[in-house]
């Protein structure tokens, strides 16, 4: 886990420094504000791991020396067989995107459809 | 000697169509991405022989102007949006958990969903092809300002399009967000980050990627939609916009984007070579630390596609670019080093990482070329550049992509491909592939722009077309051949077992095709290749 | 013996088209144009340096491939479970393969910068100055000051195009701009090419260095008869550069 955080403060101090470099040699606004927002991600994912993703506890995956046992037991959580949702889903984006260039009338329909989806989702998520 | 064995022997099940669609295991979802793209990839092939057509000789005139633009158009769309990306992901789906020893991807049912985005966004993008009467979206997959402003290409076809790429976007980022989740999670007990094959390594890459920069990207399309349908005019100089901040938001998605494409299949190359060499990886460390240098750095050069338009400062762009080339070759040198002293297996897999390290090589270096911006001023839109990336992402993503075929269609499906008939696949779409590019490179140095519909006679560019489509045809003839190959191997039904191949990574461990988790029992994880380990415990570290 | 008649046919054929790819190379150019201004004499040169760099280096790489593929070869006699040599790496070799294509790519920087700040330079006082506006199909040239313009005729096929007549030897200050969407002016004989955008204009700098015709294209897709926006350029010698001039400026003023 620390290498992946190393790595993403890397990153953000890339994106940091080079968009620095880039306002001053250039002075042009909208690279700029691109490359410093890219840093952003790293550093929220750097700042997630250290905070909740376990760095300072280290897990089993971690650890060199670990043996397969380490992990028996552990609840990694649940994996759903199949779902219909995600194809209502799409359904319904297109649905909502066909509408912004065929006719606002469909755009009911196409947020209808996704809500169902959504809703749908997240119940089959609470199983 | 015994191996313990990490799964047992399923009875083998049909999948019926059903199942297949709403699966979210990860086998399933990596299946139905590679199937789909590929699919794709013959579509956007198909694309491609028609422009070949058109381009054999001068006087040619096999389609009219506009249908030939909305020809290039969705050809590139399709291939770097529908074919290539999603393949990679695909595969990515479908080997992440078995190469980290987890059960499944962290969230199965995004997985799902970000596979019917990618499946929506296809349907959108070739509707747009064809959508309206004055002919579809004829803008090329640049779709620069202000010709594709409304009153420059007022059909609904680029509309379509833009919507297409928008859930294309969507599905790359919620793939992005699974892959980043299961690696950093979901690894078995063991399985540091330094001991992840390099596939997974370079997919994490490519994820983080794909999260930073295709928001951008929809930004700049929303924007477009907006100018186009709803009264804006952002890029629009008439409304005192700026064309030029359209390029900056695309290429700052168009450059990572072609990472995004070659990331995942420097991946596979990386996993072939040691097997077939017999060797480990030579300088693990460095070919990790150059892909994380090789994504970063591919933030900072978009605009080296912008030399030409006098906006940006070059030297900037052309330092990064020309430093993307420095961890590029570390991996070039890894590659080689890795099948010195080692005994090499010509198996098919290894023919096509092979010709993808010649021809890579050649993209590689005419790309260090076009990054010096005083060149580019000569070869920026001509056909040096198409010839350029055709090497880079045909000669390379795609013989990486068939390499990969080759190499884990037997764990996918248990069986054998036909090893006469894939030597077969590999000389003609190597000989077809050179044959097709190798004269582009003529073309542009003597000034034949791209998106060029036909060309005046006798100025020196007949020859090299005419040479290019005969070199698709040979092409063509490849992959006929591929897909026979697939469906002879799928008859004929040759048992592959666990390990064809005395492989490194986990996914070798396990029955071929996996069970339903993945793995009964797992092995000790004490290096970047377990199942190598277990073959060989008295060279295990 | 009739196999090896047409053999040696054959190879006669092909020998004219080898040996005129291999012309290019051994004459220099590696197939670029040689650049008929001074600015693009520049750029040839450092296309050059960037090609004979280039050769080493896929030289060498090729080298290191085709050894180990004939050199570690399982061969059949061998037992097919034989390992390579197991190392992992060689960190002194590591770092010479990073240090050297840093070293290189440095270099090409310097070379491109500099080439660049030349190929961009203005000069305070252009002998001639013409106005160069790009339009869906066509272009404009207008010598401002003369009272002269070129204009494109309508185009849909390949035409001859509009012609820029330009002087021998002196610096013509081409300033570039679009009517409606992104068009871009290429001579490929120039080597340098430049993006025409609407609501901005461009100044650059060109100096003949050779008489002739140039071909010249647009080099941005900007919609359906992009490709048939040809024009050309012609350069010659100053007095008949005046006379051209003169000869157009009285048949306009007559129209």
């Amino acid at each position: 886990m620390r290498t992946t955080v190393w790595m993403m403060l890397a990153l953000f101090a890339f994106g940091a420094i080079s968009g620095t470099i880039y306002w001053f040699v250039t002075y042009e606004p909208a690279g700029t504000l691109l490359l410093w927002s890219f840093s952003l991600m790293p550093l929220i994912v750097a700042g997630y791991l250290v905070l909740h993703g376990g760095v300072r506890v280290g897990t089993p995956a971690d650890d060199p020396e670990a043996t397969p046992d380490r992990a028996a037991g552990q609840e990694l959580g649940t994996f759903p067989a199949a779902s219909t949702w995600p194809v209502v889903l799409v359904l319904g984006s297109i649905t909502v995107g066909a509408s912004l260039v065929y006719g606002l009338l469909l755009l009911p329909v196409g947020l209808g459809v996704m809500a169902l989806a959504v809703l749908g989702l997240m119940r089959e998520s609470r199983d | 000697m015994e191996r313990p064995v990490a799964a047992q022997p399923e009875p083998p099940h049909r999948v019926g169509p059903v199942e297949r669609l709403t699966s979210t295991d990860h086998k399933n979802v990596g299946i139905l991405y590679c199937v789909t793209a590929f699919g794709f990839f013959l579509v956007g092939g198909a694309l491609a022989g028609l422009m070949r057509v058109e381009l054999t000789e001068p006087a040619r005139q096999v389609v009219s102007t506009q249908a030939y633009n909305t020809l290039f158009t969705i050809h590139g769309t399709v291939m770097i949006f529908l074919f290539v990306a999603p393949f990679g992901i695909g595969l990515a789906n479908y080997l992440i958990p078995l190469q980290i020893g987890a059960p499944d991807m962290a969230f199965p049912r995004l997985n799902l969903t970000s596979y019917w985005f990618f499946a929506g966004a296809g349907l959108l993008i070739l509707l747009s092809g064809v959508a309206s009467a004055s002919g579809g979206a004829a803008m090329g997959w640049t779709a620069y300002t202000p010709l594709s402003e409304l009153r420059y290409s007022p059909g609904v076809g680029l509309d379509l399009w833009i919507l297409g790429i928008v859930l294309v976007a969507i599905s790359n980022v919620m793939g992005g967000v699974n892959i980043l989740t299961t690696v950093f999670l979901m690894r078995a007990p063991g399985m540091t980050m330094w001991r992840l094959p390099i596939f997974t390594w370079n997919m994490v890459v490519t994820a983080i990627l794909g999260l930073v920069a295709f928001p951008p990207a929809v930004a700049a399309f929303a924007l477009l939609f907006i100018d186009r349908r709803l009264g804006g005019h952002a890029f629009d100089p008439l409304g005192g916009g700026d064309p030029a901040l359209y390029q900056h938001l695309f290429w700052f998605l168009g450059h990572p984007e072609v990472y995004i494409l070659i990331l995942p299949f420097f991946g596979i190359i990386t996993e072939v070579i040691p097997v077939f060499s017999r060797k480990p990886l030579f300088g693990y460390l460095g070919i990790v630390l150059a892909t994380i240098a090789i994504g970063a750095l591919s933030m900072g050069v978009w605009a080296h596609h912008m030399f030409t338009t006098g906006v940006v400062n070059n030297p900037f762009f052309s330092a990064m670019s020309l430093l993307i080339a420095v961890p590029t070759g570390v991996k070039f040198f890894a590659w080689t080093g890795t099948m010195w002293r080692g005994k090499i297996h010509f198996t098919v897999p290894m023919l096509f990482a092979l010709a993808f390290l010649l021809n890579f090589l050649i993209g590689g270096v005419t790309g260090v070329m076009l990054a010096s911006a005083p060149i580019d001023f000569h070869m920026n839109d001509s056909y040096f550049v198409v010839a350029h990336f055709h090497y880079t992402i045909m000669g390379g993503s795609v013989f990486a992509i068939f390499a990969g075929i080759y190499f884990w269609f037997p764990k996918m499906t248990g069986v054998m491909l036909r090893e006469r008939l894939g030597r077969v696949v590999a000389a003609l779409l190597f000989v077809g592939f050179n044959l097709t590019f190798w004269p582009q490179f003529v073309l542009g140095l003597r000034g034949f722009p791209r998106r060029y519909v036909s060309y005046p006679a006798d100025i020196g560019f007949d020859t090299p077309n005419l040479v290019s489509t005969i070199g698709y045809a040979v092409l063509f003839a490849g992959v006929v051949v591929f897909l026979a190959d697939v469906a002879v191997s799928l008859w004929r039904r040759v048992p592959a077992g666990d390990d064809p191949w005395d492989a490194n990574s986990l996914e070798w461990v396990t029955t071929s095709p996996p069970p339903e988790h993945n793995f009964d029992a797992l092995p000790q994880i004490r290096s970047e290749r377990p199942a190598f380990d277990l073959r060989h415990p008295e060279l295990a570290p | 013996m009739r196999r090896a008649v047409r053999a040696v046919r054959v190879r006669r054929r092909a020998a004219p088209a080898a040996l005129a790819f291999l012309g290019t190379a051994c004459s220099g150019s590696f197939g670029m144009p040689r650049g008929a201004t001074e600015q693009g004499a520049d750029i040839f040169r450092l296309w050059q340096i960037f090609f004979v760099t280039a050769i080493p280096v896929a030289g060498v790489v090729y080298g290191l491939i085709f050894w180990s593929v004939f050199r570690y070869r399982r061969r059949r006699s061998e037992d097919p479970d034989a390992l390579g040599s197991q190392f992992r790496g060689n960190h002194r070799l590591e770092v010479v393969y990073m240090g050297i294509p840093i070293l290189i790519v440095i270099g090409l920087f310097a070379a491109s910068a500099a080439v660049e700040v030349r190929v961009d330079r203005v000069s305070s006082d252009p002998a001639v100055v013409v106005n160069v506006e790009a339009y869906q199909w066509g272009w404009r040239f207008t010598y401002p000051g003369q009272g002269v313009t070129v204009v494109s005729p309508p185009s849909g096929e390949f035409v001859a195009g509009p012609q820029m007549v330009l002087p021998l030897g002196q610096t013509t200050r081409i300033v570039l701009t679009s009517n409606d969407v992104i068009h871009a002016f290429w001579v490929p004989d120039f080597l340098y090419k430049h993006d025409a955008i609407p609501g901005r204009t461009f100044a650059f700098d060109i100096a003949p260095t050779r008489t002739g015709t140039f071909y010249g294209e647009c080099a941005e897709f900007c919609g359906l008869n992009h490709a048939y926006m040809t024009f050309s350029v012609r350069v010659v010698q100053p007095a008949e550069f005046a006379m051209w001039l003169e000869q157009l400026r009285a048949g306009q003023a007559a129209a």
